[in-house]
């Protein structure tokens, strides 16, 4: 399926001069891209690398040679008990959270997408005014100390389990697909429910995985929520160690303390942030896989 | 079929909002007989990892009646402070916990607070070391205390440093007016100390830095200040009481500050420049006057870097420059206290008098050891002299783990015993320069310079918030040239600056003052 | 009245038809719903501590004394309270502007790239800056920018010019902030338009090529079209919250050098409100940006509906 696509696409039709400018145009505009994104995150990089004996400017530690590399910042990072409890907190708040959001979502946003539904005006209207009024971190923290919600890992996903811009998002692509595929299920004998899952979600992988990733990464860089919610020191996730690595180093009345052996400030900052992102750093290729061109059409077709 | 699809979703569905309901469990607190205290504290490293389950001052505390749990304050002290007060607005502060003075003054005025006014006799070791009449006025309230103050920061370990290598380069004296400062600074700047034959190094090096009682731009600019008798954010004295702001020598400190500024003589990337960059910057070499503190300067971990890149290098503690007047100051000595507080739910439920015990047991001997070196033999052991020295390896307390059972070091220490003091600053070698060094000569040397004596300006009132920034922005923007300083403009700044609530600021200050007798 | 009973009878039994048809919809959103009413509505109604002189719930929320609209005084007639609102639409304007026309241009290249090895590695790459903090972003922007030492600057003195403080001035600060944070955002807001390319017929392509439209044409006439309706969503989404100008990102950069045009209502509400625990403030300030954002919604959803066929509701 997918090669035919791409022979429809190159070859069917020898190309114009407008078609090559076009190309050229992409291809500058993609490598200009890539060297602004490589720039910070190879600078970011070897920053982790630098070891404690660096001296230089910030330009010459982007060219020190790989033999030069120092690995102290992360083995200190990984061999640091309060790095490794964090990061079991957030992954437990990672997998947790994204169920739970993306359970809540799908159902409100398939049912906000269908045609015709009594009240849908209503609905919607009622979804958007709670994001429109974002009244701000304390009246919500009133409410999670009243459920008794302080000091569980659950009271950072769940004040904001349904983001209402992720769920109108992923309505506007349900809405997307054809209205012929439901109406002939329908004539099957399939209810709703069974139409949601049957034939919206299989052609709805790119999308789901998409608001799975926003929602995964929201909750995993979340920091006022824990800073406030969290308070046990064995509940702390990633983001909030993370702060006191990148801003109390030197806030500290013990200054003559060092957290973290032998690697210089600024590449355990560094090392912390790579290391932090680890996880969304290998479940984007996976998504990646589900971005396939034209899924509708192999749907409709077959 | 249709039916288990049915049953298989709503299932899923119970089991995405059971979290909600789990949630309802909390801990539930045994019936043990033991006094349950909930602990907000500044950790000493918050960055290392929590206390360890196993540390045995649990044991002990529970031994005495009381099942602590501690948890550490985020570091950064705004963060601190969005958390109790936030906490304070959901009743949900913990029985014992540390506050910076603006939010103790809050919390007290909204009644969070116990009064502690006949609790301190329940702790006689640690008043006798802590608790003076100054401490107690500092938590008093019409005639109440409502927290305990306690000593935060070793007092006066900063000084103006100076790199002695660059001097004796260059031939030049060490500078004692503001003027031979200035030509220290023009020589750093254009004359290459380092001789590296390159342009790449300033006389001053700063950044921003603002407490309540060194207003913008802030402490690393007291030095300049305290010779023109502008340092600090007050005048104390009882004949010239008032904002320094107002006085017309702030406006020549003003003069001063453009003259380097403009002369290139500064570190340009002063306004930039967060803490950490600056203490990166000068490890680098980049310029060679500041004022610093005496462990970010000379502990050996700190050191180290400098140490390696410039085996020349020295840092020397100099005497601030005299000013036009005869001024000098290193800046405004403060005692640096920050209060523990007993919250009113804690004090309802009885729990103040356990909560003494444990503060007072953190007082003196096997808790003060305890909380703040860890376990004799273990995590410390004592020298010849009795002082504590950490063990080799990782569970010492300087090592990383051995960091993890010294957390509470800040509630035991008082900041200026010997034995504090020779344990946190031992003497050391530097490994490149194979020079002997310690960071307590350093603070030894910064506590015999001239400083300004500020008792009480650190818990004077604070500015509205409009009044501050336009306290800030204004300062800054002349700094940075938008606005041309001229004495027609200077004066139309403080003119707006006293129509945004200066001058009620300046009396509410007076009476502040007056009334905690802390004018001199 | 007859007329009108046979017209309620006739309401209801529709009604009551097409709730039963769709029986299986309403059952899936009702536990959304519920959870929008404790979670966000809850939150809405303890809004209400704007209005009163709230200190603790320890004295109660409903107790506390009403102040009537003095929290919204306040904010209202803060000295900064102009600058302050220019300043937060210049920024949410200005990011709608820059960064949401370059993440949807990064989407369609990323789609229409031939290189096959060239498009994967930036699609897998132009996310990740998302994960750099603002606080290693300044890291980075300090060394290209700083005045001092700065990559950029040292440029310019090398070509002979006078360095340029960018941090801290307040004519190059607003676009500082704006394209820093196209840079580090838009890969990740085109990850939305990219899963939106996916859903296009191919089929279509086909057809075009079939008339002899070129690349430039089919972008024109299918590509973009095809997307229209997230874009449409997206920048309504926006303009709802137009008065959220990126908290963590000016909070890092701006100094009181760049006040003047670096202060926007957030950072002002966390310095006066937040901070000095004014919490009534704050929730003042959030639903006066919240009823601004309501109008300007129903207003361009209204036009939205009008001109381009797709709305919100």
């Amino acid at each position: 399926m997918k090669k035919k696509n791409k022979q429809i696409t190159s070859v069917a039709v020898k190309p114009t001069a407008a078609d090559r400018g076009f190309n050229i145009f992409v291809d500058i505009f993609m490598v200009f891209i890539l060297i602004v994104i490589v720039l910070p995150l190879w600078s970011t990089l070897t920053l982790s690398f630098r070891p404690d004996t660096f001296i230089g400017t910030y330009t010459e530690g982007m060219f020190l040679p790989p033999w030069e590399w120092s690995f102290a910042a992360y083995e200190s990072l990984l061999g640091n008990d309060g790095f490794l409890i964090a990061f079991w907190n957030s992954i437990k708040i990672l997998v947790e959270g994204v169920v739970c959001a993306l359970i809540l979502t799908i159902p409100l946003a398939y049912g906000l997408s269908v045609r015709n539904l009594r009240g849908k005006k209503f609905i919607t209207i009622f979804v958007l005014v709670p994001y429109i009024f974002n009244v701000g971190i304390i009246p919500v923290y009133l409410l999670i100390a009243k459920l008794g919600l302080t000091n569980h890992l659950e009271s950072v996903f769940l004040p904001v389990a349904i983001s209402t811009y992720n769920c109108i998002i992923m309505r506007s692509f349900f809405e997307g697909i054809p209205n012929e595929l439901r109406e002939s299920a329908s004539i099957d004998g399939c209810n709703e429910l069974q139409i949601l899952i049957r034939i919206i979600l299989p052609l709805s992988k790119a999308i789901i995985m998409t608001i799975g990733l926003y929602y995964g990464v929201a909750f995993w860089n979340d920091y006022f929520r824990p800073m406030l919610y969290l308070t046990r020191d064995y509940l702390r996730p990633l983001p909030i160690l993370l702060r006191n690595i990148l801003l109390a180093a030197g806030m500290n009345e013990f200054v003559e303390a060092r957290a973290f052996g032998n690697a210089p400030v600024e590449a355990i900052k560094a090392a912390s942030v790579f290391l932090s992102a680890i996880p969304m750093v290998i479940a984007y290729p996976f998504i990646q896989k589900y971005f396939t061109k034209g899924t509708l059409l192999g749907s409709v077709k077959g | 079929m249709k039916t288990r699809t049915t049953l298989i979703i709503l299932l899923a569905l119970l089991t995405a909002i059971s979290p909600v309901f789990a949630g309802g469990s909390k801990e539930a607190k045994a019936d043990d007989g033991l006094t349950h205290i909930e602990m907000w504290y500044n950790a000493t490293q918050t960055e290392v990892g929590p206390l360890p389950n196993d540390w045995v001052g649990y044991d002990i505390l529970r031994d005495m009646g009381i099942e602590l749990d501690a948890s550490s304050l985020p570091s950064s002290t705004t963060d601190q402070d969005m958390k109790v007060q936030a906490a304070a607005a959901a009743n949900e502060l913990p029985d014992f916990f540390v506050a910076n003075r603006e939010v103790w003054v809050r919390l007290a005025n909204n009644g969070m607070l116990a009064d502690v006014t006949d609790l301190y006799e329940l702790m006689p070791e640690r008043t006798a070391i802590m608790f003076d009449q100054d401490a107690i006025n500092f938590t008093t309230i019409d005639g109440r205390s409502y927290g305990f103050a306690t000593p935060s920061i070793i007092t006066m370990n900063e000084g103006l440093v100076i790199r002695k290598d660059w001097l004796d380069n260059l031939g030049l004296e060490v500078p004692t007016t503001l003027d031979e400062l200035f030509d220290v600074m023009y020589a750093f700047t254009y004359n290459d100390p380092d001789g590296n034959g390159r342009n790449d190094t300033w006389g001053y090096g700063a950044f921003i830095e603002e407490t309540i009682y060194e207003s913008y731009p802030g402490r690393r600019f007291e030095p300049l200040m305290g010779a023109f008798g502008v340092d600090g954010t007050w005048d104390m004295s009882k004949d010239s009481f008032g904002l320094q702001i107002h006085k017309p020598e702030f406006y020549d400190y003003m003069v001063f500050m453009k003259k380097i500024i403009d002369a290139g003589v500064i570190d340009p990337n002063w306004m930039a420049y967060k803490k950490d960059d600056f203490r990166a910057a000068w490890k680098q070499g980049k310029f060679g006057i500041m004022r610093e503190q005496n462990a970010a300067l000379h502990a050996q971990n700190n050191y180290a870097p400098f140490d390696a890149n410039f085996p020349e290098g020295e840092w020397i503690v100099i005497e601030p420059p005299y000013g036009p007047t005869g001024l000098r100051s290193v800046g405004p000595a403060v005692r640096g206290l920050r209060i523990w507080c007993i919250s009113a739910d804690a004090a309802d439920a009885g729990k103040a008098e356990k909560i003494c015990e444990l503060f007072e047991w953190m007082a003196h001997d096997e808790g003060y050891f305890l909380c703040g070196w860890g376990q004799e033999g273990i995590n410390y052991v004592l020298d010849e002299n009795g002082i504590p020295v950490s063990t080799e390896g990782d569970i010492g307390f300087e090592g990383p783990i051995g960091q993890t059972y010294i957390q509470l070091r800040s509630m035991a220490f008082n900041y200026t015993s010997e034995t504090e003091l020779l344990s946190r600053y031992p003497v050391y070698t530097c490994e490149n320069s194979g020079k002997e060094m310690s960071a307590l000569w350093t603070l030894r040397d910064m506590q015999s310079k001239t400083w300004t004596p500020a008792n009480g300006m650190d818990s004077m009132p604070i500015p509205g918030n409009d009044l501050k920034t336009y306290y800030q922005q204004g300062l800054a923007e002349f700094f940075t040239g938008a606005r041309e300083l001229t004495p027609e403009n200077w004066q139309a700044f403080i003119d707006q600056l006293d129509k945004l609530g200066a001058t009620a600021w300046e009396q509410e200050g007076y009476d502040y003052a007056v009334a905690n007798s802390y004018l001199v | 009245m007859d007329g009108k009973n046979l017209r309620d009878k006739n309401y209801w039994g529709k009604l009551k038809k097409d709730v039963a048809r769709q029986k299986w919809i309403y059952m899936l959103i009702v536990l959304p719903l519920v959870y929008y009413f404790i979670f966000k509505y809850i939150p809405l109604w303890n809004a209400q501590i704007a209005f009163r002189n709230f200190k603790s719930v320890r004295y109660g929320i409903t107790t506390s004394p009403w102040v009537g609209m003095e929290n919204f005084y306040e904010f209202v007639t803060s000295h900064y309270f102009w600058s302050l609102i220019r300043n937060t639409l210049m920024y949410s304007v200005g990011k709608i502007i820059v960064s949401l026309p370059l993440s949807i241009i990064l989407a369609i290249a990323i789609y229409e790239c031939r290189h096959g090895a060239l498009r994967k590695v930036v699609q897998t790459l132009a996310y990740l800056p998302h994960f750099l903090s603002w606080v290693i972003m300044y890291g980075i922007l300090l060394s290209l920018f700083a005045p001092g030492d700065g990559i950029i600057n040292d440029l310019i003195k090398f070509f002979g010019g006078q360095p340029i403080d960018f941090l801290t001035n307040a004519k190059a600060f607003p676009w500082l902030v704006i394209f820093s944070d196209a840079w580090k955002e838009m890969g990740w807001s085109a990850i939305i338009f990219i899963a939106a390319l996916m859903g296009i017929d191919v089929s279509l392509f086909e057809a075009a090529m079939v008339e002899g439209a070129n690349s430039w044409q089919r972008v024109k006439y299918i590509t973009f079209p095809a997307i229209k309706p997230v874009i449409v969503t997206v920048l309504l989404l926006k303009i709802g919250t137009i008065f959220e100008a990126g908290f963590n990102q000016i909070f890092m950069l701006y100094s009181p050098a760049v006040y003047s045009v670096g202060d926007i209502i957030d950072t002002w509400v966390y310095r006066q409100g937040l901070l000095e625990g004014q919490f009534g403030l704050a929730t003042a300030a959030g639903l006066f940006k919240g009823l601004i954002g309501m109008l300007l919604l129903f207003l361009s959803n209204y036009l939205s509906k009008k001109y381009t066929e797709s709305s919100l509701f």
